[in-house]
Formats: structure tokens, C-alpha cells, sequence
């Protein structure tokens, strides 16, 4: 069986499409940041120029063009960060640092304009510089230039863009390596569970899933297997059982007439042995049938085939039926059997297989019990509901044997002497279930008491 | 009587007629459903045993058709589903009785006797007369040369059961279906210590005796010859 790939693991297939939503959402982010920043920047850059060109407009009608010329040069050495520029009306420049950059005559008319300004005497040998400007016509015909360099904002777009990057670089990063980790966990758990699974299919039902401590989802599974797991053994270990009684169960009657039959087919064999043999033949062969007929019986009724049946039918008509059925027998036995029915059980169900569950608790309590005992069938209100007692006080059985005794062929040893199949209780039991009824064996003290609870 | 048996297996149909014929009834055989019909509507037989599960034409639908064209004669299944289901199913398609194989050939003679004389049709007499018993079936009483006999209800239904089948054996299993409506057979000898507390009261002291045993086989009620 191939390991399952680390990277075609469904954790890791998950991990990975939480990384890529969440740097989809990273790259959202940076995208708006990147461009409201940059507006804002861009307002701020350009509000600075006009504020210092309109402050220049208003110094230039009050004081004139020579005041401004001055002024110029006074706020570009003042390292207000601008640059400046006066042209006349034909666009020579005369003032400032802005000189004739890459811009025609043409384009001397006012607004801004994006400019290269080769000579930068701070940077030297640099790559040419932009510079963002704002051209404004006085009164006089003259322009007034007011610019800045737009590395300055860029500088600033730049360290942004590269904060993302490698916050982005870091989330795939951290990320696929979380994501690797996290299904390297989750895989070492799946494999345990599979490996588990193979090693029962090879056989080795004594293996179970490693439950970890921690308590979430996968150990609720790895429990749930085990339980599984479990039940599964306990049922395979009762069909190996059962097969093996079944066995046991039939060769006796079939060997012990088979014996007969030989000792009878000799010609000089005396007619009453041949009649023996028939007689005993019959009653084993019997035996054999009500047997089979029994285990039918069980598996259809565990099959469930009968709910359409069922009616609604208060279980203590029945009980008493069967009581009254029972009572002859039973004083003829020495016995004294007791119903005590008052508390109503109404369910719905079959009412035959009722009949037969109630009758094969009375008749295991007959058979298992001395003279002189008392069997009692009572309805009772318990604590967790309304149930339905058979009980006696006789022997009861031990501990070990009593959680038992509903097993298929099971017969508690004292019952082995006894003529029987084993499966009476077996079929009360496979009735109970097919009724949603539980039932269980507990101490009468002494004696056995059989309860089937109403919920 | 005259008998129709349908039954495709060679062994259980030889089984069969044999000891039918051996008993002194008369016998036909067909090996499939459709034949079986054929001849069950005109053949004019008193019970027809029909196997569940044949060829051609299902034991089912061989039940309901000679109903349905106005034939009545009573049918018995002989099957080998023991399944729950299929004993109501086999009498909700009009089977008046139904033996589960493998049966002995007494439990299958006792239910052919039984539903041979069953009346078919006429007033219920509501007063049971065998010899010098008596049974009033609306006052519920019963008396035997005229004594009063005290029964408790279900030996009541138990002697009128047998008084009905009067001179012909009726089986335990027979008694658990009809009186006790058991469809199993519980080990504790219910019906034996019944008919011993019935004979109690209805033979003790009495001659001659009126309930028989029949040994392996059943229980009758002695016939006035």
C-alpha cells in the first residue's frame, strides 16, 4: 500500500488553500495601503507646492518681480526642500534652479508638469531625477515655477512596497512550512490508523488505533474504531464459538444414532433393537431440527424481517396468558407460579414473538429451578421506566455465568444435565432487541431475575 | 377422503401419497403450480396440500385463484419456509392451515381430519352433545350425565375443541396453535397438564373414560361407536 504523499495529503491540500486565501488577502491589503498612501502622499506633495506658489503669487503683487526674484533664491538656498524658477513670457528662464529642463515653449502655459532635471548637485553622477512642477503665469507675463523632487514620495511608495513583499514572502514561507508540519502530524496519525487497519486484516485482531491524549476530532474517530474494533472481535469470537456449538451440539445426537442404525442393519439384529434405533433415531433427528429451527428463528428475528407486524398490545395481556398457560405445569412440578401484572406495559410489536419471548422466560425458569421455588411475572414502575420481570428464587447462577446466559448455546453448568438447546434465552434476547427492549439478568437473592425494560 | 396434492420434490410427494393411500385416501399429484390449479378448480377434492414454493406457478397464487372462481375447498400448506411471515402470509392468501416440513404423517393426517369435516356452512349449533356430555356454548356450562362440571376458560376451550374434532386425533402442536395460539412448542408439557386436570374433572370416576391418548401422536374425544 503506497504512503500517502505528504503533499497530496488532504491537511496539506487544506493548509495550502488557507495560504493562498490568506495571501490573496495580504496582497489585497497591499494593494489598497499602497494606493491610498500613495494619494495621500501625491495630495500632500502637490498641496505643499501650491501653498508655496500661491504664497509667492500674493508676495509677487504686493512687492513685485524683483521682491520675488529675491525671494526665490532666499527660500531654494533656505532648504525648504523645494526648487523654484522664474521664466518670462517667452519662457527664458532668469530665477532659480529650475532651468530649462526637458520642457518646450509650448508647454510653458501653466499647470503642472513632470520634468527631468539632469544636473542634480546633490546626487551627483545619479540617475536624473524627476521633478513634479507647477507653472503659473503672473500678472506680468512672467511664470512662476514651483517644484519638487518626486523622489521623495517615491522614496516612500518604495519602502512600502518592499514591506509587502517580503511580508508576503514570509507568509508562503511560514505558511507551506506550517502547512507541511501540521499534515506530517496529521498524516503520522492517519498512518497509525491504517497501519492498524492492516495489521486486523492480516489477522491480528488484538491491534488497535494509539488513542493520543489530546481530545479532539481524530482521537474521537480512533476511539469510535476501537469500539468498533472491539465489538467486532467480541462477535467473531462468538460466531467461532457458536459454530463450534453448533458442532458439539449436533454430532452427539447424530453419532449416537448413526451407532443404533449399524448395530440394527445386521440381518440377525432382533427386531427390538431395529425398533430402538428407530425410536431413538426419530427423537435425535428431532432434537437436531427444533435446533435449526431455533437458530432460524434467532437470525430472521435479528434480521429485523418482522416490524411491519407490529401492533400496539399492552405486554401484560400477554403475560398473563402465558401465566395462566404455565400454572398447570408448574403445580405439577411442585412450583408456584405468581403473576403480578397491575402496572400497565403498553408497546407495540408482534404480538407471537412477545408470546414466545414471555413463554421461554417462564419455561428456563421452570427447568433451572427445584421444587418448591417460586416464579414470579410481574410488571413494575422502576426508576428509569416501566418493566417487565420474570424472577425466581432459586439457584440463580453465578456472577460470570448470569452475564451470559442470553449467548447463543450458552448453558450455565448445573443446566447441562438438563435437556435442552441452549438457545431460549438467546431468542428472548433477539426478540427484546428487535423491540428496542433491553434486557438484562441480575441476583434475585436468591435466584435468577430477568428484567426487559420499557423505555 | 379425496386428496389433491402439489408438491414438486419427488421424496416429500412420494412420502406423501403413500401414506395417504396407505391410510385409504385417494390421491392425485401434480408437480407444478399450474397443473395444480388446473386440476384443484375442477377436481372436486376435499382438501388440496399445497407445497409454497413451485414451478411454474407460486403455492400463493394456487391458493387465491380457486377462491376467487368460486371453489372453496380447503388448503393446507406443506412448506419448508419457516419463516414468521410466511404462515400469515400463506393464510392471508387463503390457506386454511399451514405444516411446516418436515411433519410426521400423524400431525398431517390429524389437520387433514380436521379440515375435511370442517363446516363449511349452516348454523353454529350452540349445544355440544358426546354421549352423556354436554356443552351449552352460550351459558358456558358443561355437564357430564347431567353433573355440573366447573372448567376454568381455557380448559373450556379445550374440551370444545376436542368435542368438535370428536373421534378424530388432534395433535399437541394442533392444541398450542388453536386454543393457546402458540406457534412454538415450549418445553414445559403445557397441554399434557392440561388435558390431565380436564380428565380429572371430565372422566374421573366416570366410565368410560372420553378423552384418549393417542400415543405419539395426539389427544381424541371418544366417538359414541
Amino acid at each position: 500500500m503506497p504512503q500517502t504523499s505528504l503533499i497530496r495529503s488532504t491537511s496539506f491540500r487544506l493548509a495550502a488553500n488557507y495560504l493562498l486565501l490568506f495571501t490573496l488577502s495580504v496582497l489585497l491589503l497591499g494593494l489598497f495601503l499602497y494606493a491610498s498612501v500613495r494619494n495621500e502622499i501625491g495630495h500632500d506633495f502637490d498641496a505643499r507646492i501650491v501653498e508655496e506658489s500661491e504664497s509667492l503669487q500674493s508676495d509677487f503683487a504686493k512687492h513685485g518681480l524683483e521682491w520675488l526674484q529675491d525671494a526665490i533664491v532666499a527660500h531654494g538656498v533656505g532648504g525648504g526642500g523645494l526648487t523654484y524658477g522664474l521664466k518670462d513670457a517667452h519662457g527664458k528662464p532668469f530665477a532659480g534652479d529650475l532651468t530649462d529642463g526637458g520642457y518646450s515653449d509650448e508647454d510653458v502655459r501653466a499647470g503642472w508638469i513632470e520634468m527631468r532635471e539632469d544636473q542634480s548637485e546633490e546626487r551627483g553622477d545619479g540617475p536624473p531625477e524627476i521633478v513634479r512642477a507647477l507653472f503659473t503665469r503672473l500678472a506680468d507675463g512672467s511664470i512662476l515655477v514651483v517644484g519638487d523632487e518626486q523622489r521623495r514620495s517615491t522614496g516612500v511608495m518604495r519602502a512600502i512596497f518592499w514591506v509587502f513583499v517580503w511580508a508576503l514572502a514570509a507568509t508562503l514561507g511560514l505558511g507551506t512550512l506550517g502547512g507541511l508540519y501540521s499534515s506530517s502530524l496529521f498524516l503520522r496519525r492517519i498512518e497509525a490508523m491504517s497501519q492498524t487497519a492492516r495489521g486486523i486484516m492480516a489477522g491480528d485482531w488484538r491491534r488497535r488505533i494509539p488513542e493520543s491524549k489530546a481530545n479532539d476530532e481524530l482521537s474521537a474517530v480512533a476511539r469510535t474504531f476501537n469500539r468498533m474494533f472491539d465489538r467486532i472481535e467480541k462477535l467473531l469470537e462468538a460466531n467461532k464459538h457458536v459454530s463450534a456449538d453448533i458442532a458439539h451440539d449436533l454430532r452427539k445426537p447424530l453419532a449416537r444414532t448413526l451407532r443404533r442404525l449399524e448395530a440394527a442393519r445386521g440381518d440377525d439384529a432382533a427386531p427390538e433393537i431395529a425398533k430402538a434405533a428407530i425410536e431413538t433415531g426419530i427423537a435425535d433427528i428431532q432434537g437436531v431440527l427444533e435446533t435449526f429451527n431455533a437458530l432460524l428463528r434467532i437470525g430472521q428475528i435479528e434480521a429485523g424481517a418482522r416490524r411491519a407486524a407490529f401492533k400496539p398490545l399492552d405486554l401484560t395481556e400477554i403475560a398473563g396468558e402465558v401465566a395462566d398457560a404455565f400454572r398447570p405445569a408448574a403445580e405439577e412440578e411442585g412450583k408456584t407460579l405468581v403473576a403480578r401484572l397491575e402496572t400497565p406495559l403498553p408497546m407495540s410489536g408482534d404480538r407471537e414473538l412477545r408470546t414466545q419471548m414471555i413463554a421461554n422466560l417462564v419455561d428456563n425458569a421452570l427447568r433451572h429451578t427445584p421444587k418448591g421455588i417460586v416464579i414470579e411475572v410481574a410488571s413494575e414502575r422502576g426508576a428509569g421506566g416501566t418493566q417487565f420481570i420474570v424472577a425466581d428464587n432459586g439457584t440463580g447462577g453465578a456472577v460470570a455465568e448470569r452475564e451470559r446466559i442470553f449467548e447463543r448455546f450458552y448453558r450455565v453448568d448445573a443446566a447441562r444435565a438438563t435437556p435442552g438447546s441452549g438457545l431460549g434465552l438467546s431468542l428472548v434476547a433477539a426478540i427484546a432487541e428487535l423491540h428496542g427492549l433491553n434486557c438484562k439478568a441480575s441476583d434475585n437473592g436468591p435466584g435468577l431475575r430477568v428484567t426487559i425494560d420499557l423505555v | 377422503m379425496r386428496l389433491l396434492v402439489v408438491e414438486d420434490d419427488n421424496d416429500t410427494a412420494g412420502f406423501v401419497l403413500e401414506g395417504l393411500r396407505s391410510r385409504g385416501h385417494e390421491a392425485d399429484l401434480a408437480e407444478n403450480g399450474r397443473q395444480g390449479l388446473a386440476l384443484a378448480i375442477v377436481g372436486a377434492y376435499e382438501v388440496i396440500m399445497l407445497d409454497r414454493m413451485l414451478p411454474e406457478l407460486d403455492g400463493l397464487a394456487v391458493a387465491k385463484a380457486p377462491r376467487l372462481a368460486g371453489v372453496s375447498t380447503p388448503v393446507l400448506f406443506l412448506t419448508n419456509l419457516s419463516g414468521i411471515d410466511d404462515r400469515v402470509e400463506g393464510l392471508e392468501a387463503g390457506g386454511d392451515d399451514y405444516l411446516v416440513k418436515p411433519f410426521a404423517m400423524d400431525e398431517l393426517m390429524a389437520r387433514l381430519g380436521a379440515l375435511g369435516r370442517r363446516p363449511t356452512l349452516g348454523a353454529e349449533p350452540t349445544l355440544l352433545k358426546v354421549l352423556d356430555l354436554e356443552m351449552d356454548l352460550i351459558k358456558r356450562t358443561v355437564r357430564r350425565n347431567g353433573e355440573a362440571i366447573e372448567l376454568q376458560p381455557r380448559e373450556f376451550q379445550l374440551l370444545e375443541f376436542l368435542i368438535r374434532s370428536e373421534g378424530r386425533i388432534v395433535t399437541r402442536k394442533m392444541l398450542l396453535e388453536l386454543v393457546w395460539g402458540f406457534h412454538f412448542d415450549p418445553r414445559t408439557n403445557i397441554v399434557e397438564t392440561h388435558i390431565s386436570r380436564l380428565r380429572r374433572k371430565v372422566d374421573r370416576d366416570r366410565n368410560p373414560p372420553l378423552i384418549l391418548t393417542v400415543r405419539g401422536a395426539g389427544y381424541s374425544l371418544r366417538a359414541p361407536n
